[in-house]
C-alpha cells in the first residue's frame, strides 16, 4: 500500500517538469520558422483553401487558446493529423508504430548491456589490477568513446556484407508479413495473433542495433559496478561472511553483490535517456525506420504535430524508467522504505 | 612575533610582485588563481613561507605521481596529437583547403600514392579531410562548452547559496531542459536558427547548462553553512564577493573533472548531429564525412572508417585525460587504491615527522 501511495506521490510531484516540456516543446514548435498550412497544401493552392486548412488545423486561434486545446487533447489521444510527412494520417497512429520498434532495442540493450556489465564489473573488482582487469576497463573505455553510428556501420561492413551472417539494413525480411495491430509492440502483436516466426525473424534483425547500442553503454555499467564492489569487499560483513566458512563464489554474488548494486540501478536509470538517443542514430543507421527518421522528417518539414507528441512519448517513458529504478531499490535492499 | 615576520614577507613578496612587467603579471595573476584548483594546500597562510613551499611541493608530487598512470598519458598524448593537426593543419595536409572542398576526377577511389586514404564524395581527398576536420571538432566543442560551463556555474552558485525561491525557480527550468532529450532539441534549435557554425555552438551550450548547474548547486548547498563562508559574511564581505570569491573555488572539482569528460561527448553528439544532416554543409566535419560515406558503404569502406577512427581518437583522448584527473583528484577514490597507495601514505608521514624535527 505504501508503494502505492509512493508512485502517486512521485507522479504529482513529475507533472510539473512534464507540464514544463510539454510547454517548452510548444513554444519550441511555434517559434519554427515553417508554416504548416503552405506545407500542407503543397504547391498550389488559393486564398480560401488556405483559410480553410488554417482553420481546419485551428491555427487561426489565438496562442493561449491552441496551447489549452492541444493540452486537452494530448491527453483525450487526439494529437492531431500529420501535416507532411503522412498527409492527414493521425499522429497517435504514426508515433506509437515506430515507438514500439524504438522502444523495443532500447529495452532490449539495456537488458543485455546491465547483465554483461555486472558480470564483467564483478570480474574486474575481483581481479583488479590484474591483466583481464586493464584489458575489460580499456575495451569498456573505447565503448564510451566510439560514436555509435561508426560502429554499427562496421559491424554492418563485416557482418552483413563481407561475412553476410546477418542482415545489415530493416527490422523484418521484406515481404514477411506484419501482425495485425494490437498494442503497436511488435512482438507483444506476435504472441497475441500466435504468429511465432515473426519474433524470430524481428529478433534476428534486431541483433546488430543492439549489440551496437548495448555496447555504448557498457562502459558505465562496469566501470560503476567495480567501483562499489571494490568499497563493499572492503566491508566487514564481508569478512564475516568469509570467516565463517562461506564459498568464495556465495561471498561475491550473495553477500557483496547485492549491496554494492544500488549505485549500479542508478547508471542504468540514467544511461536510459543517452540510450534514446543512441537509438536515434543507430536507427538511422540500419534503417530501421523507427522513431528517429520521423522525428528527422517531422523537423524539417516543421511538423509541428509530431514533434510535440514524440518529446512527450519520449519524457513520459524516460519518466516511467526512472520510476522504476527506485522501485527496485526497494526490493535489492529491504532497508529502503516508501 | 613569528607570525608578524610571515606577514611582512607575504605583503614584500605581494609588492614587488606589482613592480614586475605586465606578462609577469598575469601569469603570476593566472598562477595564483588556478593553483588552488591543482594543489590543495596553497592557500593556507598562516603557515609560514617555508611551510608553504614544503606543502605545494609534496601536493605537486602528490598530484603528479597520481596522474603518471599509462593510461592517462596515452590520452594526453592523443589529445596533444589532435590539438597539433588542428592547429597545423595546412602544414600536414597533401592538399590546401580549396581544394578538398573542390569537385575532383575519382568518386569514392581506392586508396593511390596521390591519396593515401582513398577519396571520398566528388572525389576529395579523405586524408587532407579528416586532417582539416579536427579544425571544426575542436573550434566548435571548446567555445560551446565554456558557454554552458559559465552560464551553468553562475546559474548553479546562485541557486544553491540563496535557496528559497530563487532556487526553485532555477532547478525547475533545469529540471525541464533536463528531462527534454537532448538531441531532440538540438536538432529544434538548429532547425530553428539556422545551420551555421555560431548556432549549433549555442544550441550545444544551452544544452550543456542545466547539467554544470546541478553538479555545482549540490556542492555549494553543502558547503553554504561552513565556518569559512560565515567568517567571510563576518568580515563584512557581499554576497556575491563570498558566492564566487569564497565558495566557488572550493566547490570547483567535480565541475573541472566532468568539464574534461564532456569536450568528448560533445565531440561526440556533434558528429551525431552531423550524421543525421543537422550540421553547416559548408565545414569539412568528420560526421558529414561519414554520413556522405554511409550510401557507399559497402564499395567504399574507406570513406567512412577514417573518419569515425579520428572521431574515436579525439574522444579516448579526453575521456582517458578525464579518468585520470579524476583518479587524482576525487577524495572518495583514494581509499580504493591498494596497498601500493598506503605504502605511500607511511613514506609521506615519516618525511612530515622529520621536518617537524628539524
Amino acid at each position: 500500500m505504501s508503494m502505492v501511495k509512493y508512485i502517486i506521490r512521485r507522479f504529482v510531484t513529475l507533472l510539473p517538469v512534464l507540464f514544463g516540456v510539454i510547454t517548452l516543446t510548444f513554444i519550441l514548435s511555434r517559434l519554427m520558422p515553417g508554416d504548416p498550412v503552405a506545407a500542407y497544401l503543397g504547391d498550389r493552392w488559393t486564398n480560401e483553401e488556405y483559410l480553410r486548412v488554417q482553420h481546419l488545423l485551428g491555427l487561426d486561434r489565438p496562442m493561449i487558446e491552441q496551447f489549452f486545446v492541444y493540452l486537452g487533447n494530448l491527453f483525450i489521444g487526439n494529437w492531431g493529423v500529420s501535416v507532411t510527412v503522412n498527409r492527414g494520417a493521425p499522429v497517435w497512429d504514426l508515433v506509437l508504430d515506430r515507438f514500439g520498434r524504438t522502444f523495443d532495442i532500447t529495452i532490449l540493450s539495456i537488458v543485455i548491456s546491465s547483465v554483461i556489465g555486472i558480470k564483467t564489473g564483478v570480474i574486474s573488482a575481483t581481479n583488479r589490477n590484474n591483466p583481464k582487469d586493464t584489458v575489460l576497463r580499456g575495451t569498456a573505455l573505447v565503448g564510451v568513446a566510439v560514436p555509435v553510428f561508426w560502429m554499427g556501420m562496421i559491424l554492418r561492413y563485416i557482418l552483413g556484407y563481407l561475412i553476410p551472417i546477418f542482415p545489415g539494413l530493416n527490422y523484418k525480411t521484406p515481404g514477411i508479413g506484419d501482425p495485425p495491430i494490437i498494442t503497436h509492440f511488435r512482438i507483444i502483436d506476435s504472441i497475441l495473433s500466435g504468429q511465432i516466426y515473426l519474433i524470430w525473424d524481428y529478433l534476428y534483425h534486431l541483433v546488430l542495433p543492439v549489440a551496437c547500442l548495448s555496447f555504448i553503454t557498457l562502459a558505465g555499467i562496469i566501470r560503476q559496478t567495480r567501483s562499489s564492489m571494490l568499497e563493499v569487499l572492503e566491508q566487514d560483513y564481508v569478512r564475516t561472511a568469509r570467516a565463517k566458512g562461506c564459498e568464495e563464489k556465495d561471498v561475491i554474488n550473495t553477500h557483496a553483490l547485492k549491496n554494492a548494486m544500488i549505485p549500479t540501478i542508478t547508471v542504468i536509470g540514467l544511461n536510459f535517456g543517452y540510450l534514446l538517443g543512441g537509438a536515434i542514430l543507430t536507427e538511422s543507421t540500419f534503417n530501421l525506420n523507427g522513431i528517429g527518421a520521423l522525428i528527422i522528417v517531422a523537423i524539417i518539414n516543421f511538423d509541428y504535430w509530431i514533434l510535440n507528441a514524440v518529446v512527450f512519448c519520449i519524457t513520459i517513458a524516460f519518466v516511467i524508467v526512472n520510476l522504476c529504478t527506485d522501485l527496485v531499490y526497494g526490493f535489492i535492499d529491504p532497508r529502503i522504505r516508501y | 612575533m613569528e607570525k608578524k615576520n610571515t606577514q611582512q614577507e607575504i605583503e614584500e613578496e605581494i609588492k614587488s610582485k606589482g613592480k614586475d612587467n605586465i606578462i609577469k603579471k598575469i601569469f603570476s595573476w593566472i598562477l595564483k588563481n588556478v593553483k588552488f584548483l591543482l594543489i590543495p594546500a596553497s592557500r593556507l597562510e598562516e603557515l609560514s613561507i617555508r611551510q608553504i613551499e614544503y606543502e605545494k611541493k609534496i601536493s605537486k608530487r602528490k598530484f603528479i605521481r597520481r596522474m603518471k598512470s599509462t593510461l592517462t598519458i596515452f590520452g594526453m598524448l592523443l589529445i596533444f596529437f589532435i590539438v597539433t593537426i588542428a592547429v597545423f593543419a595546412p602544414w600536414f595536409s597533401p592538399y590546401t583547403f580549396d581544394v578538398l572542398v573542390g569537385i575532383a576526377p575519382g568518386n569514392y577511389d581506392p586508396p593511390s600514392p596521390a591519396h593515401l586514404l582513398g577519396q571520398g564524395r566528388l572525389g576529395r581527398d579523405i586524408l587532407g579531410r579528416i586532417i582539416y576536420g579536427a579544425r571544426a571538432s575542436l573550434t566548435i566543442a571548446l567555445p560551446s562548452i565554456l558557454f554552458s560551463l559559465i552560464f551553468g556555474v553562475i546559474f548553479g552558485v546562485i541557486a544553491g547559496f540563496y535557496g528559497g525561491w530563487a532556487d526553485s525557480i532555477i532547478m525547475r527550468i533545469m529540471d525541464i531542459l533536463l528531462a527534454f532529450p537532448g538531441l531532440i532539441l538540438a536538432m529544434v534549435f538548429i532547425a530553428m536558427w539556422g545551420q551555421h557554425m555560431e548556432y549549433i555552438m549555442l544550441a550545444y551550450g544551452i544544452i550543456g547548462v542545466p547539467y554544470y548547474s546541478r553538479l555545482i548547486r549540490s556542492s555549494v548547498v553543502q558547503s553554504r553553512d561552513l565556518p569559512y563562508v560565515q567568517a567571510a559574511k563576518v568580515t563584512g564581505a557581499g554576497n556575491w564577493r563570498i558566492m564566487f570569491k569564497h565558495i566557488l573555488p572550493n566547490c570547483i572539482q567535480p565541475v573541472i573533472i566532468s568539464f574534461t569528460f564532456d569536450i568528448g561527448g560533445i565531440i561526440l553528439s556533434l558528429a551525431g548531429l552531423a550524421f543525421l544532416g543537422f550540421s553547416d554543409p559548408q565545414l569539412i566535419e568528420w560526421g558529414n564525412d561519414i554520413a556522405d560515406a554511409r550510401l557507399h558503404l559497402y564499395e567504399a569502406p574507406w570513406g567512412a572508417f577514417w573518419p569515425g577512427f579520428m572521431i574515436l581518437l579525439a574522444v579516448l583522448g579526453f575521456m582517458l585525460l578525464g579518468d585520470g584527473l579524476r583518479d587524482a583528484l576525487d577524495p572518495r577514490l583514494r581509499n580504493i587504491y591498494g596497498a601500493k597507495k598506503k605504502k605511500r601514505k607511511k613514506g609521506k608521514k615519516e618525511e612530515n615527522d622529520s621536518y617537524e624535527k628539524k
